[in-house]
């Protein structure tokens, strides 16, 4: 699992400054992964099952609504990045910022991914965002 | 809540460092949030069981034999007391005997006057005789024999002997004196002690009185003596460990010449600092380099990139606080430490010491009071050994010092008839048939990263 977050956080290059690669590869990859990956499920789980069955809220299942938690997805995500890295006290260097970014990315398609998983279990929003 | 549990399963699962060092507060509420819900959590707690450090042999000292030459040839260093100013001997050795008289880290203290055999004396004697000059000269003693007393007599477990001594050997004639590091040898060798070691102290003191040089072929004494400062050594000769030892009690304090020979030391601490002053693409090797463990060292390079164009360059601190003096010196380091590579070109371009900014440093430099800095463009496939040796070199001082005739002392300056033969004689007994062993070894790995 560790090789699998290290092969997809080094997709946009080698972690900066070289001397923290060890912690990236060991520590903030695996961590910042897993919880972007139950931040996305978590937010598709809030979605799907808890506003549009549980509570039956039947006006927030259009596509600009989904694009909202796309969004906060993605803003939680990025910050998923700062956060774990701050909190490793690696040293400070702008590829922060861009591991973040690229994890916003990835935040974002883990949510799609799990929203057409999982949309189907929905009973106001099977169909969205289609 | 089907959301939060299965957050929280998540969050259990991470991954987190088990020791913080700085800036670890902010982490630390969050881990044990994410653990409180995952009780079958099979980390282990970050009290890591420290291994206790122990010395073989930490207790004091059992005993230290001091063995003071009175013989006439001392007598300037302790001219009797004419109300005219002390020597800087007298100063010194009455130093050395209160520190050593007053030290809890060795049990038992002798104090011997040497003249034709070592004669008992107390502490109050042997300070009054360095205090208020020799009152009854011994005729000239001779070194080998003394040395060879002090191997087959007084050598024990956990003591050492010092020898406080101008240290001038004359032979009895010339064609002697080729032999004379043949004679120290056999006399050090006659006893067959096998960890013999001999730590060599050298000062300079003015000198006022008669002085007898070893060669006697133009002047039998030069009266009143000197213009010049003559040295004067304290020899320390005991079991390697228990030299080593009272170095670092009694004799570091003071700046002195200094020459080690067959004693021992421990490896000195040391580690990769992957922050300070790193160059390139290289990160710790190690399998747990990601866990920052507090005080952890690193001995492993891996590199990402290197090219001529790119080279890598890392430091290695060096905690040298448990070596002599000497060893710590950076301009004997410089000349002296050397690096064993394979398949590469590592090389070592600097070396130096802490500075007040490294050891301030939040950083792991502050642990460290010498830095290597090693370059590298060019490294093989595969993992290799690449080892950082201190040599053990003869110190230049011991030629400066030496000199092959001393019936002009006052134009040849603070120099000892035959030092260096004198030393060739000690090492001889020191090293054996063997190669001269190094001071200290750190073994290192470079490699490509995977």
């Amino acid at each position: 699992m560790k090789g699998f977050f290290r092969f997809l956080y080094e997709l946009i290059g080698s972690p900066q400054p070289p001397s923290e690669t060890p912690v990236y590869r060991e520590v903030i990859f695996p961590n910042v992964g897993l919880l972007t990956l139950g931040l996305s499920l978590a937010l598709v789980l809030i979605f799907y099952y808890l506003i549009n069955r549980a509570m039956g809220v039947a006006t927030f299942n259009k596509v600009r609504h989904w694009v909202i938690f796309l969004v906060i997805s993605a803003v939680l995500s990025f910050l998923i990045g700062i956060w774990q890295a701050n909190s490793q006290a690696v040293a400070s260097h702008s590829y922060i910022y861009w591991m973040s970014t690229w994890n916003a990315i990835l935040g974002m398609v883990w949510f799609f991914l799990f929203s057409i998983i999982l949309k189907r279990g929905s009973t106001n929003a099977s169909t969205t965002p289609f | 809540m089907l959301p939060s549990v299965a957050v929280a399963l998540l969050l259990s699962g991470c991954y987190s460092r088990e020791d913080m060092n700085a800036g670890g507060e902010a982490t630390r509420p969050e881990t044990e949030e994410t653990t409180a819900p995952a009780p079958n959590d099979s980390k282990p707690a970050p009290t890591t069981a420290e291994a206790p450090e122990q010395g073989s042999a930490a207790g004091p000292l059992a005993q230290a034999s001091i063995f003071l030459e009175v013989s006439g040839s001392m007598e300037g260093f302790m001219p009797k007391a004419s109300g005219a100013e002390n020597t800087r001997f007298q100063q010194h050795a009455a130093q050395f005997l209160s520190d050593l008289n007053r030290s809890t880290a060795v049990q038992r203290k002798s104090y011997f006057r040497i003249k034709e055999k070592p004669y008992a004396d107390s502490y109050q004697q042997l300070s009054q005789t360095v205090r208020s000059g020799i009152q009854q000269p011994a005729s000239s003693t001779d070194i080998p024999s003394v040395l060879d007393t002090l191997v087959s007599r007084y050598y024990a477990p956990n003591s050492v002997s010092v020898l406080i001594s101008d240290f001038i050997y004359s032979p009895k004639n010339a064609g002697a004196i080729p032999y004379i590091s043949t004679d120290v040898t056999d006399a050090l060798n006659r006893a067959g002690r096998s960890d013999l070691a001999v730590s060599v102290y050298g000062y300079t003191s003015d000198f006022r009185g008669a002085f007898y040089p070893a060669l006697k072929t133009a002047v039998k004494k030069i009266n009143p003596c000197c213009d010049t400062d003559i040295p004067y050594y304290f020899w320390v000769v005991g079991p390697a460990d228990a030299v080593r030892r009272f170095d670092a009690l009694l004799l570091e304090r003071q700046p002195a010449q200094q020459a080690h020979f067959g004693v021992k030391y421990p490896t000195p601490a040391s580690s990769l600092l992957n922050r300070f002053q790193n160059v390139g693409s290289w990160y710790y090797g190690e399998k747990d380099a990601s866990k920052r463990t507090a005080g952890a060292s690193y001995h492993t390079v891996a590199v990402s990139k290197v090219s001529a164009q790119e080279p890598v360059e890392f430091v290695v601190g060096l905690d040298l606080k448990t070596l002599p003096a000497l060893y710590r010196d950076v301009n004997y380091l410089k000349p002296n430490l050397q690096l064993q590579a394979q398949d590469t070109d590592a090389k070592i371009v600097s070396v130096f010491a802490a500075t007040d900014q490294t050891k301030n440093s939040s950083g792991a430099e502050n642990l460290y009071t010498h830095f290597v800095k090693v370059r590298v463009t060019r490294l093989g496939k595969a993992a290799r050994p690449l080892q950082l040796t201190l040599n053990d070199q003869r110190p230049g001082w011991i030629g400066q010092w030496t000199t092959k005739n001393d019936s002009n002392i006052n134009q040849a300056g603070a120099k000892t008839f035959a030092l260096s033969s004198l030393l060739d004689g000690v090492a001889a007994v020191t090293t054996g048939e063997q190669e001269q062993a190094p001071v200290f070894r750190i073994p290192l790995t470079l490699q490509p990263a995977d």
